[in-house]
């Protein structure tokens, strides 16, 4: 009896993860696989197979799939190209020794961070808006610069929640930069700056190579974050992705197809494909930035 | 079993006894106004008939309620409320796949009330689904025009006495020459269906099929374009910032339904006593002087563990004299119920609207309100019109095109 218990205990004890995990995670996932081969449509329905069906009409009939791809790929790039060198400069300015009111800074930029998207995308309404917004009014008047039409013109909807992306993540992604700058031994930039290595040889040829693995874990998070993108878009320029569906992300159109209009079968299938389409894309990211090379 | 333990079951029994002797409900809606006045119903209520009753009023924004509803009606009822406002222009996407929406039907509940006849049929047809009635309408809706009384009136005209719209369009002329800044008549994206209803057509008609890129919808929208071009009609700014609109006398006027009154007084208190209201312009003399704009219908949900009571409660609140009579006093929404639209009491000079009858208005141009039909496609179609509607507003793609291109994609929608 004692020994049987002994046994068993361990495996009660990890129980209630796998339990949750298995309930609320992996039943789901293999649930909504199942469920992409199916036309599942409305509150009481029946589900009724029909194979490729879904994904074929996703990826050949489907314009407005392809259109959230494309938006969301342009919010990705947005957010590498950057909010990932921003939040570096940051951490750089952050770490620089001697620097008053350090942890000051640091909560100042981490703050944007912890507030809800729907907040911030209600408060950026107010900040894009046209006629009656911040920064026309206040930014671009005083310069003299014809109001900027943020929300309304399909052009600009992305540049917007891009610039909120900004506002949101930079400082997150600084932190990670910063904890990994603290974790270069001092001892390096010495020595490369006895050998007569200038600033930027030093930054360029230590810092950077030493950082590498933060590099890649933010950029990882980056393509992640900017593919799940949802909140913010949504209460910016509303469920349809405002003017031409250009603030439309992959996310919000599973949610219009699946949540709105009770596609079940097909949202499945979108949620397939983006989950295929970020593994893809982090794979190649890894790749480039050499993340599996054994040092 | 020891005692402590007793005890513990004892105390568990008596609050699980206790909690099943009052009855809470809960109640979502998505409207402040009707927020007020299903309070208010309740603890009338509460004092009248059933003094355990209590009904808990969630507000949740529009389009979050009406998503977060659907999700538990998908997931067979987990966390969905008792009681729904249900807004009609979403009520079509909970139809989608021709099944069993997840409301309690109401058909036999009204037949056998004698509710049936009491009820403006036009309205109820937008939550009735091949035969089956699920919602209850709040509000006829009927469509006026609102207008700053102090700058027409000011500039020497008088929209009370326009029979046309071209009469609106010269007074608007008139009026702009002193105000040339001023918006005559703001355009949001449910204008063009509305006055494509008053014309006697809608998005879809009474079959089912996509109707909006008949001649009649193109030409209407057409219509207002022509409008903006001389400035007569101006895109209403988005959001909370069409209230500053209002504020500042840039939007000297508005066309729309009953409901709007109470938006006027909930988001723009300080311009009390400067508004009144008129029946719509007609497209030709004699035509039809009004329209049909929204409308909510309260659903009862088929999970509920309170069905009874629920549905007790939507007959005592909805179904009333007294309190759709009570309704248009809290929220200017006229009574969609018959009996109670003779009432006296809906006729009292309101101080927000200089004093005007508008029970009285309301009344005039509600025997003529068109018909809108339901369609499970309606959600889809709203989204695709408002990500072209900026399009049009900037005259970068034609109506013709566009409520072409939404026609063919809904009518693809509907093969698939």
């Amino acid at each position: 009896m004692y020994n049987l218990n002994k046994k068993i205990a361990p495996y009660l004890f990890i129980s209630p993860f796998f339990i949750g995990y298995t309930v609320f995670f992996l039943v789901p996932v293999i649930q909504s696989l199942r469920l992409s081969f199916f036309r599942h449509v409305g509150v009481n329905a029946e589900a009724q197979f029909i194979g490729f069906g879904n994904y074929v009409r996703l990826f050949t009939r489907d314009s407005l799939f392809i259109k959230s791809i494309v938006n969301t790929s342009y919010y990705a790039l947005g957010s590498i190209l950057l909010i990932v060198p921003l939040a570096l400069l940051l951490a750089l300015a952050l770490h620089r020794p001697g620097l008053k009111f350090r942890e000051f800074f640091r909560l100042f930029f981490f703050t944007p961070n912890i507030t809800s998207g729907v907040v911030v995308g209600i408060i950026f309404g107010l900040v894009f808006e046209e006629q009656y917004g911040l920064i026309n009014n206040l930014l671009l008047a005083p310069l003299g610069v014809e109001p900027v039409r943020w929300l309304r013109d399909p052009n600009w909807v992305m540049p917007s929640i891009i610039l909120l992306g900004i506002w949101k993540y930079t400082g997150l992604n600084a932190l990670y930069f910063l904890v990994g700058l603290q974790n270069v031994p001092p001892s390096l930039n010495e020595a490369a700056r006895m050998d007569g290595a200038n600033r930027w040889q030093v930054f360029r040829y230590v810092t950077l190579p030493m950082l590498r693995p933060i590099i890649a874990f933010v950029l990882t998070f980056a393509i992640i974050g900017s593919y799940n993108l949802f909140a913010e878009p949504v209460t910016l320029v509303g469920e349809a992705g405002g003017p031409r569906n250009a603030g439309l992300t992959m996310t919000m159109y599973l949610y219009n197809r699946g949540f709105r209009e009770l596609k079940m079968g097909y949202a499945s299938a979108i949620g397939y494909s983006l989950a295929l389409i970020i593994l893809l894309l982090t794979v190649i990211q890894l790749v480039i930035t050499r993340a599996f090379r054994d040092d | 079993m020891s005692a402590r333990f007793r005890w513990f079951l004892i105390i568990i029994m008596f609050f699980s006894t206790s909690t099943s002797l009052a009855q809470e409900l809960e109640l979502w809606t998505f409207a402040g106004t009707h927020a007020r006045w299903f309070r208010e119903q309740a603890e009338r209520y509460q004092a009248e008939v059933n003094p355990d009753f209590s009904l808990n009023v969630v507000e949740i924004s529009g389009d979050d309620m009406h998503d977060r509803l659907r999700i538990s009606l998908q997931s067979g009822g987990a966390g969905a409320p008792d009681l729904a406002d249900v807004e009609q222009g979403q009520f079509g996407s909970f139809l989608r796949g021709g099944g069993d929406p997840g409301f309690v039907p109401l058909n036999e509940f009204l037949n056998s009330g004698g509710y049936t006849d009491k009820l403006v049929a036009a309205r109820e047809m937008l939550y009735t689904y091949e035969g089956v009635t699920y919602g209850i309408e709040h509000a006829l809706t009927p469509v006026v025009l609102y207008y700053r009384a102090d700058i027409w009136e000011g500039a020497g005209v008088d929209p009370q006495a326009f029979v046309t719209w071209d009469d609106f369009i010269a007074g608007a002329r008139v009026v702009r020459e002193q105000h040339p800044d001023a918006v005559a008549l703001p355009v949001d994206v449910n204008l063009p269906g509305l006055l494509l209803r008053q014309r006697g057509a809608d998005f879809f008609d009474a079959e089912g099929n996509v109707t909006i890129d008949s001649e009649l919808s193109v030409d209407t929208m057409n219509w207002i374009l022509e409008l903006m071009d001389e400035g007569i009609a101006a895109q209403m700014p988005d959001g909370d910032a069409t209230w500053a609109a209002f504020k500042n006398g840039t939007q000297i006027a508005m066309v729309a339904a009953d409901w709007y009154g109470g938006w006027f007084k909930d988001n723009a208190p300080e311009l009390a006593g400067k508004w009144k209201a008129a029946p719509l312009p007609a497209w030709e003399p004699g035509g039809i002087r009004t329209s049909v704009r929204g409308g909510t219908g309260l659903t009862v949900i088929q999970s509920s563990s309170h069905v009874d009571e629920a549905m007790k409660f939507m007959e005592f609140a909805m179904l009333s004299e007294e309190g759709n009579v009570r309704r248009f006093e809290l929220t200017t929404l006229f009574p969609p119920f018959i009996p109670a639209m003779s009432n006296e009491r809906l006729h009292f000079p309101d101080e927000y609207f200089s004093g005007q009858d508008l029970g009285a208005l309301f009344a005039d141009v509600g025997p003529s309100v068109p018909a809108q039909y339901q369609s499970p496609y309606r959600t889809q179609l709203n989204d695709l019109r408002d990500a072209a509607w900026q399009d049009l507003m900037d005259g970068r793609r034609s109506a013709q095109d566009v409520f072409s291109e939404i026609a063919t994609i809904i009518r693809d929608e509907m093969d698939f």
